[in-house]
């Protein structure tokens, strides 16, 4: 289990328990239940790079406390 | 935001002061950022002071345990936290500074970021609900211990790791080898010889061998035979063999099967091997036998035919719109595309019984579409052909008939001559002008009627029916052959025949009515013609005794001579008041223009003589021929058509004797000018060879030979070079940086002219003798400040 934050410097700063299995899409649906928008329009991203939504979460390596970019489209 | 309301919500229901604490902080943060500080400090003091209360609590006796689990809800990261701090208590006092510093850090952390976090059971719930499997919350080692507390790691012996490593891959390597020998080891490689190739003896043993193997097999097969025999599944046995045999393939399979190529490309006698056409493996259409030579034959034709270069479309191509079989053809819009689109349509048969097939079907086509085309009838009429100039013999048939006419009309002349004859003896009193009056009708009746009164015409003269009906007769007369190939002319004619007879029966009852009218209106005409006549000769009897005896003066008669000329007059035929003035006047001017006339002169006035005799002679014609005369038949010919036109008035036989000024014939005769063309000074050519003037050099400057030098100057008064006379010429100087240059160099120039040659640039001799002049010594001192190098100055 880790915990991943997701901020989107406008204001919403959330931390998501999640498994390291976990995809990215259900990463963005724990994220939606927590911020309140629509799941299929938030993006995650670092810098440049997506993250897509059928990737596991430990296959893009993301850790423990790793902060995620919290964009919406 | 909705989410700190669900956690505020959670918090509510949890109900713990840290929970609060940290609630609270987040509920604040859109309205209250300033405030942060406070409220984080706040918070975070609050946060820390809960939890120092609450470890107070655990120290009293381990009662927090039931708060602790009450609230182990609603801490979720400092849980984990607080359970590492509950091991060794010696070290709380020390770490609760340290913890509370870090809690500070940790909510601080949350509160600053406002990270709405939630617990691991509500996060279950969460995922319950959006169907994920939940946390898995095995060992939540973030770290590897804290920054606090560092747990040793594993000690990592790299040689250890490599060994095994080693190990493994050697054990890997062993059993792929294993293997493959397995593999290969069934396979004889070369190097391995059978022991009998080169040993006769062992190759007998083997011979030997494999002959007992068989003849082994033999007797067994034979036993099996007579066992199978025993128990009569010989039968069976056979059976199953027949059925394979009857289960091969033979040539009643291949009905049914269609073959990809027209029926007449297979000739008699010939063979030809067919085989499956290529399809794609998922195509599940029928098979289709094809021969592979035919195919590329096929193509190459095909293309042939393409490279023909045929064209795709005539627009005024008139295509059959009917087909061979005489079914109607479908017009289609850009038929050239259809095989592109549609995809190709070879020709195929289909095989039949026991794989045969014969063209019966399409032979049986054929002739009907053969039978059909000779029937077909086409629309296209029959093209112009030239007109022949001469007639052929059918159609010189038809010209029989006319031929009679002719005839007919002849016998009419004949006729006309013998009354013309008639008609002299009656002189110039055209009592029978039978000038073709309506009355009389189409024929020559008026003629047959004075005829009648002449001599008693037994019959009626022929009217042109019954002219019609003597031609018949007079065909019968002939007697000749019925004109051939018009068999249907003729029975027209017999119909025709009973007409003309009903309506020469009515023609006749009319005539007869006619004749007798016309009898009556006849002879009122002749009186009056008498009458006519005898009238104009007493007026020419009864004239000459009143002529000579006056002379009589009409004011109009005056005025009109005055006038002139008068085209018209007299043509009308109403003249016959003045006819007696005019008969005098005439005399008089007889014998007037007698003179005139010698002269020559054409002039105005009164018309000549001929004229007033030709105006005479009018009216007497006028006069003679009164409207109730007959007008003369037009088809008598041009003289009686002209005759009838000059009497109506329709001709001008008059001459236009019009009032005319004599037009100067002849130009002022002059020799002494030329008229002058202007115009014609402005061909381009002409005006090339304008000069004509005296071309030749003077005599007098005969050695003259100037030097002609023409000098230019600009402004200030140079010459002009070449090049700047060119610049000049064309209007194009130089460019920036070559006009500068030559300003340059032209102000270089004047500085140069104004240098004096016996000074320098500056003037420094005329400055010297200036200085020396003020000085009134012979020298100057060189040296800077006024001060001389006096023994005086020389000091200290």
């Amino acid at each position: 289990m880790i915990e991943v934050v997701c901020n989107d410097r406008l204001g919403e700063k959330v931390r998501v328990k999640c498994n390291t299995d976990d995809t990215i899409g259900d990463l963005k649906k724990l994220i939606a239940a927590q911020t309140g928008t629509r799941w299929n329009k938030i993006v995650l991203k670092k810098w440049y790079t997506i993250f897509k939504d059928h990737v596991s979460l430990g296959d893009y390596e993301i850790h423990d406390g790793m902060n995620l970019e919290l964009y919406y489209q | 935001m909705g989410s700190s309301k669900k956690h505020r919500g959670e918090k509510e229901a949890a109900g713990t002061t840290a929970a609060a604490g940290t609630g609270g902080a987040t509920e604040q943060p859109p309205r209250h950022r300033e405030h942060k500080k406070h409220k984080h400090r706040s918070g975070g003091s609050g946060g820390s002071g809960g939890e120092r209360r609450k470890r107070s609590r655990e120290r009293g006796g381990e009662r927090g345990s039931g708060r602790r689990g009450a609230e182990a809800e609603a801490r979720s990261s400092t849980h984990g936290r607080e359970r590492s701090q509950a091991e060794p208590s010696e070290r709380r006092v020390k770490r609760e500074k340290r913890d509370d510093g870090y809690e500070a850090a940790a909510s601080s952390k949350t509160s600053s970021g406002d990270a709405s976090s939630l617990s691991i059971e509500e996060t279950n719930k969460l995922r319950a609900k959006l169907g994920l499997k939940p946390l898995e919350v095995n060992a939540i080692k973030k770290e590897a211990g804290t920054k606090e507390e560092p747990v040793t790691a594993d000690v990592i012996n790299p040689m250890a790791l490599r060994q095994r490593e080693e190990l493994r891959e050697k054990l890997a390597a062993a059993k792929e080898k294993r293997l493959l020998n397995q593999k290969l080891g069934k396979i004889k490689t070369l190097g391995e010889d059978d022991p009998w190739l080169d040993d006769t003896a062992a190759w007998i043993e083997r011979s030997r061998q494999l002959q007992k193997e068989k003849d082994l097999a033999e007797k067994r097969a034979k036993l099996l035979e007579e066992m199978d025999q025993e128990f009569g599944v010989s039968t069976l046995v056979e059976e199953e063999f027949g059925q394979r045999r009857q289960d091969l393939y033979s040539a009643r399979d291949l009905q049914g099967l269609t073959v990809e190529h027209a029926i007449d490309s297979f000739r008699e006698g010939e063979t030809m091997i067919l085989t499956l056409k290529d399809k794609g493996v998922l195509q599940e259409e029928e098979d289709v036998l094809v021969n592979v030579n035919l195919v590329d034959k096929e193509r190459a034709e095909k293309n042939v035919e393409l490279r023909k270069k045929k064209p795709d479309y005539l627009p005024y191509a008139e295509d059959e719109s009917v087909d061979d079989l005489a079914q109607q053809k479908p017009r289609s819009i850009l038929s050239k595309y259809d095989e592109e689109l549609e995809g190709e349509r070879p020709h195929s048969f289909r095989l039949e019984q026991g794989g045969t097939a014969d063209g019966l079907r399409e032979r049986e086509l054929e002739e009907i579409r053969a039978k059909l085309r000779l029937q077909a009838q086409s629309l296209s009429t029959v093209g112009p052909r030239l007109a022949s100039e001469y007639l052929t013999p059918e159609e010189m048939v038809t010209f029989k008939k006319t031929k009679r006419r002719v005839k007919k009309i002849r016998k009419k002349e004949k006729e006309v001559v013998v009354r013309a004859d008639d008609l002299l003896p009656l002189g110039d009193q055209t009592q029978d002008g039978d000038f073709g009056s309506r009355l009389r009708g189409r024929g020559r009746r008026r003629v047959s009627e004075v005829e009648e009164e002449k001599e008693p015409v037994p019959q009626p003269l022929p009217s042109d029916d019954t002219r019609v009906e003597n031609m018949d007769i007079s065909d019968e007369e002939e007697g000749g052959a019925p004109p051939p190939g018009s068999p249907q002319v003729l029975e027209e004619d017999e119909a025709e025949l009973e007409l003309q007879k009903q309506l020469e029966k009515g023609r006749r009852l009319r005539q007869l009515q006619q004749l007798q009218q016309l009898r009556d209106s006849g002879e009122k005409v002749v009186e009056i013609v008498k009458k006519l006549e005898s009238r104009q000769r007493g007026w020419e009897e009864d004239e000459d005794p009143e002529r000579k005896g006056a002379i009589v003066f009409n004011a109009t008669s005056e005025f009109c001579r005055t006038l002139g000329e008068i085209p018209t007059y007299g043509l009308a035929g109403n003249r016959e008041e003045q006819e007696e003035l005019m008969d005098f006047e005439r005399d008089e001017e007889r014998s007037a223009n007698g003179g005139s006339e010698s002269d020559g002169e054409e002039n105005i006035g009164w018309s000549t003589v001929n004229l007033d005799e030709e105006k005479q002679q009018q009216d007497f014609s006028a006069s003679s021929t009164t409207i109730l005369d007959e007008e003369p038949i037009v088809n008598r010919g041009l003289a009686a058509a002209l005759l009838l036109c000059q009497n109506k008035g329709l001709l001008e036989t008059t001459v236009q004797k019009v009032a005319r000024v004599k037009a100067p014939n002849k130009s002022l005769p002059s020799a002494v000018y030329c008229i002058e063309d202007k115009m014609a000074i402005d061909d381009k050519y002409s005006r090339r060879e304008e000069y004509r003037g005296f071309t030749q050099d003077f005599k007098e400057k005969d050695g003259y030979k100037p030097d002609v030098k023409i000098e230019y100057v600009d402004e200030t008064g140079r010459k002009l070079t070449p090049k700047e006379l060119s610049h000049r010429f064309h209007g194009k100087g130089s460019g920036k940086m070559k006009t500068e240059r030559r300003m340059k160099k032209l102000d270089e120039e004047a500085l140069l002219k104004k240098m004096s040659s016996s000074d320098t640039p500056l003037g420094t001799v005329a400055l010297l003798q200036e200085k020396q002049k003020a000085q009134k010594t012979p020298y100057i001192v060189l040296s800077g400040s006024g001060k001389s190098m006096n023994a005086n100055t020389i000091t200290k």
